[in-house]
């Protein structure tokens, strides 16, 4: 069977919240039906820009580390980052790296940071951080509302051709006020939810990985014995949804 | 000693003797009740006593633990809030145990175990005071409460802002913690290290500086011990790691419940023996060490102590179970339960079960994400190679689903798993194996286990 490529970039610097899961999550669900999952860590500097990929992670990260990273970022991924989104790579954003997908960020001081542009949304800076468990409702869970974690200071605000990826049941989601949460646009799956996310809410994994599956031809994944993260997602929903 | 200080000392102890007869602990209340009569109740009991607080992220109930080790065993006498009441109400709560009726404290040094983002509002009484305050290291750590680890490095700086007398003792091979000598303007600076890499079995999987503090290049290493710690240097700038002058010249064993090193004290080299399990202990024996320096203890005198330092509650202890026992081991953040990963990689047999715990209160941390910046994968390495038949991995505590999850996705056996949420029936399965059992357990979890054992078994009493 097909081997699925998965870029997991900015690795050092956007792992704060165990995003790494995500990808661990990725790869698992991969090779336990049987497909191959090379993992290729993209982090800063030059690289081949004709390597392909089939899935993009994006993970979250510091204030510290975001100067030196907007800076790498417009250097040398701006271009083939905006391509593949362009071309329906599937990319899986969360937090840090989800904002950095919009145009631009509203610091507190009122500056305006640009960012990738790649997807039609903003974000701004607010105080206090929302921080806590969160709860929303998407199609994409295999009917399951999705359990995760968020900790951010940036409310997001989408733009008129870019939907949400679900509808906040508990919890702040983009910005605490409109009741969205995430965006989806093209395969761009992007999220505030970690947790991580994808452990334990596996059919949002499958549903991932399908939109990458699609190029390899493959429209429907065998299934898996999913007790124990469904066990986890539960326990989670009985506390905070 | 002002009337009000006495006064309110007197009412901190009939709180707690209250608190005492209704059965519930007692180890913040009369501190709030100190301090609202009093609000410099802690500068006026510590006043006559030399004053050493301990921060930072990891290791800081072990490095109080083994500082007051050494100095008692030189003959002085210690308070210390020994239970991990690290806020301010713990401290005030410790120093009113140690006060006479009349609010006289007498004793030689205060240890105090200082939790971050309260370490300015204990110094804030100690201006003019001797004081030495010891930096551990700085790691991710309940982000949900911090944020991250740059303002766990602020939080310190306030801190210390308050005590410009202060005698600092700080880990060389975390260059998060050395800024500190830099930032601030004390000139007292010790500084402890490790000058060689550990062996394979430590971690240094995630690292949560990669970018020099001062100028964000990435920095290089001359080696590396686990995390960001080790001998680091930074091209770009030139902000180096200083030479530690208490350090582990190298590493001789690691055993089970110590370490053999070659000790440098002030440019003397020993051989010694740090009797703590674990890597990570090292560097809590050097800073120990380093304390002992400060003191003016003599180096025969230090390397003795450390040959007879004993693990605090819930720092791998032991308790009698059954026939074999099982050792409580807490977890708090990443850092430190990567280190009882590796020491479970080196020393986990076949014949010994696991038992992990997860809560998501507050002081545990309510985000769990942590748990998949754990090396698991390097364990369950281990455990392919030693498994038995009879081995099993128990899980407990609010979140103990996803650290099945986690254990999961690392590559383990779910069909050894076994998941209970009731602490008795958890003890009495447990007990009915009558296999060792190493339990890592997260902080509120550890409280809450501990006490249920408490009642099947004898467990050494800590202040609460």
């Amino acid at each position: 069977m097909d081997t699925i490529r998965i870029c997991h970039l900015y690795n050092d610097i956007l792992n704060l919240y165990g995003d790494t899961g995500n990808v661990v999550s990725m790869k698992k669900r991969l090779e336990w039906r049987g497909f191959g999952a090379e993992v290729t860590e993209l982090s800063f500097g030059k690289f081949d820009t004709n390597t392909k990929f089939d899935i993009i992670f994006i993970g979250g990260g510091q204030d510290f580390e975001q100067g030196i990273l907007t800076e790498d970022l417009f250097k040398y991924k701006a271009d083939w980052l905006t391509g593949q989104i362009e071309n329906d790579t599937t990319v899986l954003a969360i937090c840090g790296g989800y904002q950095m997908l919009g145009n631009y960020y509203i610091t507190d001081k009122g500056e305006n940071i640009e960012f990738l542009g790649a997807v039609d949304f903003y974000t701004k800076a607010s105080s206090p951080r929302m921080i806590g468990n969160i709860v929303y409702r998407t199609e994409l869970n295999g009917g399951h509302n999705v359990a995760a974690f968020e900790n951010h200071s940036g409310k997001t605000y989408l733009g008129k051709g870019v939907k949400p990826l679900g509808k906040v049941v508990k919890g702040f989601g983009n910005n605490g006020e409109d009741g969205t949460e995430g965006a989806r646009y093209r395969n761009v799956f992007a999220t505030y939810g970690h947790g991580p996310l994808l452990p334990k809410n596996p059919a949002f994994c499958d549903s991932i990985l399908l939109s990458a599956l699609k190029t390899h031809g493959v429209n429907d994944l065998s299934e898996l014995d999913d007790r124990i993260e469904n066990a986890a997602l539960k326990n989670a929903l009985d506390l905070y949804g | 000693m002002g009337v009000r200080s006495a006064f309110a000392v007197m009412a901190g102890k009939l709180t707690a003797f209250t608190l005492r007869i209704l059965g519930k602990g007692a180890t913040s209340l009369p501190g709030v009740v100190m301090l609202k009569l009093c609000p410099n109740i802690l500068g006026d009991l510590a006043k006559d006593i030399k004053v050493i607080c301990v921060t930072g992220t990891n290791g800081k109930t072990t490095t109080c633990h083994a500082i007051a080790d050494m100095l008692t065993a030189n003959g002085y006498t210690c308070l210390s809030n020994e239970a991990g009441a690290n806020m301010i109400n713990g401290v005030v709560s410790c120093f009113m145990n140690a006060a006479s009726l009349t609010g006289k404290v007498k004793r030689d040094y205060a240890v105090l175990e200082c939790d971050e983002a309260s370490l300015k509002h204990i110094t804030k009484s100690f201006g003019g005071l001797d004081v030495t305050v010891v930096v551990t290291n700085i790691f991710r750590d309940q982000l949900d409460r911090y944020g991250e680890v740059l303002t766990t490095l602020e939080l310190i700086k306030k801190g210390l802002a308050f005590i410009p007398q202060v005698k600092l003792v700080l880990n060389a091979d975390c260059s998060l913690t050395s800024s500190l000598a830099e930032s601030m303007p004390h000139k007292d600076v010790r500084f402890f290290g490790v000058n060689c890499a550990f062996d394979h079995n430590s971690s240094s999987g995630i690292s949560d500086a990669v970018y020099c503090i001062k100028c964000k290049s990435k920095y290089k290493y001359h080696s590396r011990t686990f995390g960001h710690l080790g001998d680091f240097y930074c091209e770009n700038c030139g902000y180096r790691r200083q030479a530690p002058s208490v350090a582990a010249q190298q590493i001789k064993a690691f055993n089970t419940g110590s370490a053999d090193i070659t000790l440098l004290l002030d440019g003397k080299q020993y051989e010694a023996q740090i009797t703590l399990p674990g890597a990570y202990n090292i560097y809590n024996g050097l800073a120990a060490a380093a304390v002992g320096k400060v003191a003016g203890l003599d180096d025969s005198r230090i390397i003795a102590a450390l040959k007879k330092l004993t693990t605090p509650f819930g720092r791998m202890e032991h308790i009698a179970l059954h026939d074999k026992g099982v050792e409580l081991i807490l977890v708090k953040n990443p850092a430190g339960f990567n280190e009882v990963i590796s020491f479970l990689t080196a020393h986990c047999t076949g014949e010994d079960d696991i038992l992990f715990g997860l809560n998501d209160n507050s002081a545990d941390g309510t985000d769990v994400s942590w748990i998949w910046d754990v090396e698991f994968e390097k364990l369950c390495g281990r455990i392919d190679e030693v498994k038995t038949e009879n081995q099993r991995f128990f899980f407990t505590g609010r979140r103990g689903e996803d650290l099945e999850v986690r254990l999961k996705y690392a590559g383990f056996d779910t069909n050894r798993f076994v998941l209970e949420k009731d602490y008795r029936t958890l003890i009495q399965k447990l007990r009915k194996t009558g296999r060792h059992t190493y339990m890592v357990l997260s902080y509120t979890v550890m409280l809450g286990f501990r006490d249920k054992l408490g009642e099947v078994v004898e467990l050494k009493k800590y202040a609460r």
